[in-house]
């Protein structure tokens, strides 16, 4: 669906995009980063809105620089960016995108309509856009990029902005546009936990530079190590950071967050020994000992600095 | 409209029902490409420029332009009717190329604070990265834009003129014959169509160059007014070369509409041409002119304003 060839973008002496290859799967596929991370960049790059400094990528088969006209009919885009003109009308908007995205006037005026039912706007498609809330302003945007029927649709953070039911109903709805309408989609987010919930593929950014790349259920959700948290008493003081001490002596890798330490580096059964060791010795007691699910935040622990 | 459907139960009548299925569906039919994007831009952009589909106060200055516009046609028309004289024989009422000195204030006015808008509103709101993420490029992006700024002003510089020369036949007071009536159509078509073309090269000129509207504004009337003042001090009070007229971009299209009327240009009062001590009246020797420089200056007035836009357009950085 996408594919790069050490493709690098640079704005002066700032490195946006750092040499990256990759291949990103039909379905639903996460762009994964902090901000700042080259995500927008790289959707920029998708829809041949920048020119690489170097490199090369194809979406749909074709070249961006050389063939973006025909690309981009094919490719609906929701930006970041608060694009929506407060005075228009919700169905006039969608439908006016739907016919500059290459749709006959009729059939745009018909499918504005009914995008704005399938994202839960039917009843508000008269309301002007400046009345809407932030909520449906999301939804206005996610359907504009969709009436169209396009083959490929870029997100890019379509949940900014949003309460977690909102969310939450964001996301099933996107689900549904990939499940139900065989419409590709690359979401942008900095919420990693978005991205393990709906996408099945995942392409992981840290500073331009490519952390991981392919399906996500080879990427995350198998055993990693385990969970222990402790209660931190009052005597002896300092119990959790001396099982914490004990256990990085011992070679294991520790991350923790308050009383809970997370810990890699051993086999399942030997990580339990010795952290029962280590929690003995301290004085300390166990309130939950755990397996750990490899996550999508491992992926960026464990990248290359 | 490619809805799936569902026969029913046949009705009293005997034909069949049917409920159609509004859903979201795909979509396969033919697609209109760069030009159906080109013409819903424009069809957006002059809705959008006279407040059409927009709240009230989003009509009341394009709308005062075109009064500015029409109105006096409207007024010059309905003494025509009421004193029942030839208008134009007796020197009464305008002639078709005398009424554009009331189309020339609606025209700054309506390029100062009107067409900015249209290029502004795009930047500074983001709508330009999601045109730009469709089939349209920034040269048909620019062109769509240009086109919807030019035959608003169109409606200006070509609409009050057609209406007097129409309202002036049914009086009876029209051209002589049918070959003159052609003359002055396209005459008006033309004038109008030279005038909006400049206008709207330095209006989009203007309004590239910065994302507030008001500066753009400002930056409109500068031009416009500006241009006028002082190349007429230089050429008339500093006697300098009358060809400096060409930085007049309203005194240099009126020429223009003059010659294209077959009219020379305004000659001092008094004199054969303009000196030292002659009375202060801007415009006054662009006659010396020759029609090839004036209209050459106007080109290069078109030519000089799309270079700004597409220079200001092509640097332009949409996003990281």
């Amino acid at each position: 669906m996408v594919e790069t060839q050490a493709l690098t973008q640079r704005f002066g002496s700032t490195v946006a995009l750092d040499a990256l290859d990759l291949q990103m799967q039909p379905g639903v596929t996460g762009l994964v980063g902090a901000n700042g991370a080259g995500k927008t960049t790289l959707l920029n790059a998708m829809l041949g809105l920048r020119v690489p400094t170097s490199g090369s990528i194809t979406v749909l088969g074709f070249d961006p620089q050389t063939a973006g006209q025909r690309l981009r009919a094919m490719v609906g885009f929701a930006p970041e960016r608060n694009v929506l003109p407060d005075e228009m009308r919700a169905v006039d908007f969608v439908r006016h995108l739907s016919e500059v995205q290459g749709l006959p006037r009729s059939e745009a005026r018909n499918r504005a309509s009914d995008t704005l039912w399938l994202v839960g706007l039917g009843e508000e498609r008269l309301r002007t856009l400046g009345t809407m809330s932030t909520g449906q302003r999301q939804r206005v945007k996610l359907a504009q990029a969709i009436a169209s029927d396009p083959k490929l649709v870029l997100l890019d953070e379509p949940t900014d902005g949003l309460d977690p039911v909102q969310r939450s109903e964001m996301l099933t709805l996107i689900g549904q546009i990939s499940r139900d309408f065989s419409i590709n989609v690359v979401l942008s987010s900095h919420q990693l936990e978005e991205v393990e919930r709906v996408c099945d593929n995942v392409v992981a950014l840290d500073a331009g530079r490519l952390v991981a790349c392919g399906p996500i259920s080879e990427l995350v959700g198998a055993g990693d190590g385990i969970t222990l948290e402790l209660v931190d008493v009052a005597e002896p003081a300092g119990s959790v950071d001396a099982v914490e001490a004990a256990l990085r002596a011992g070679g294991l890798e520790v991350r923790r967050q308050e009383a809970t330490l997370a810990l890699r580096g051993a086999a399942f059964e030997e990580l339990c020994d010795r952290s029962r060791d280590a929690v003995a010795a301290a004085g300390a007691r166990i309130r939950r000992l755990d397996t750990r699910r490899r996550t999508l935040e491992d992926l960026f622990e464990d990248a290359p600095r | 409209m490619s809805g799936t459907s569902a026969p029913a139960a046949p009705t009293p009548s005997g034909e069949a029902a049917q409920i159609i299925d509004q859903g979201y569906r795909s979509y396969d039919g033919p697609r209109t490409g760069l030009p159906g994007a080109v013409r819903s831009v424009v069809r957006y952009s002059v809705r959008h420029t006279l407040g059409l589909g927009r709240t009230a106060r989003h009509k009341i200055l394009p709308w005062l332009a075109v009064a500015i516009a029409l109105v006096p046609a409207v007024v010059f028309v309905g003494l025509a009717v009421v004193l029942d004289i030839d208008i134009i024989e007796d020197e009464i009422l305008p002639d078709y190329h005398e009424y554009y000195d009331f189309i020339t204030t609606a025209l700054f006015f309506y390029c100062g604070i009107v067409v900015p808008d249209i290029l502004v509103s795009d930047r500074r709101s983001g709508m330009l990265q999601l045109y730009l993420s469709t089939p349209l490029q920034r040269w048909s992006y620019l062109g769509s834009k240009a086109l919807a700024v030019a035959l608003t002003l169109a409606v200006l510089t070509i609409g009050p003129v057609l209406f007097l020369l129409v309202a002036y036949t049914i009086e009876g007071s029209g051209p002589d014959g049918f070959i003159e009536w052609i003359k002055i159509f396209v005459r008006i078509i033309v004038a109008g169509g030279a005038i909006s073309a400049a206008f709207t090269a330095a209006s989009l000129a203007a309004a590239s160059l910065t994302d507030r509207r008001a500066f753009a504004s400002v930056g409109v009337i500068l031009l416009l007014l500006g241009s006028g003042f002082v190349t007429a001090a230089l050429v008339e009070e500093a006697d300098m070369s009358a060809n400096l007229y060409a930085f007049d971009l309203g005194g240099i299209s009126d020429e223009l509409k003059n010659r294209i009327y077959g009219i020379e240009g305004i000659e001092p009062l008094g004199s054969e041409g303009p000196g030292p001590g002659d009375d202060f009246s801007p415009g006054a020797g662009r006659a010396g002119l020759s029609t090839t420089f004036v209209a050459a200056a106007n080109l290069a007035w078109v030519a000089l304003g799309s270079a700004v836009v597409w220079w200001r357009y092509r640097r332009l950085a949409l996003s990281r």
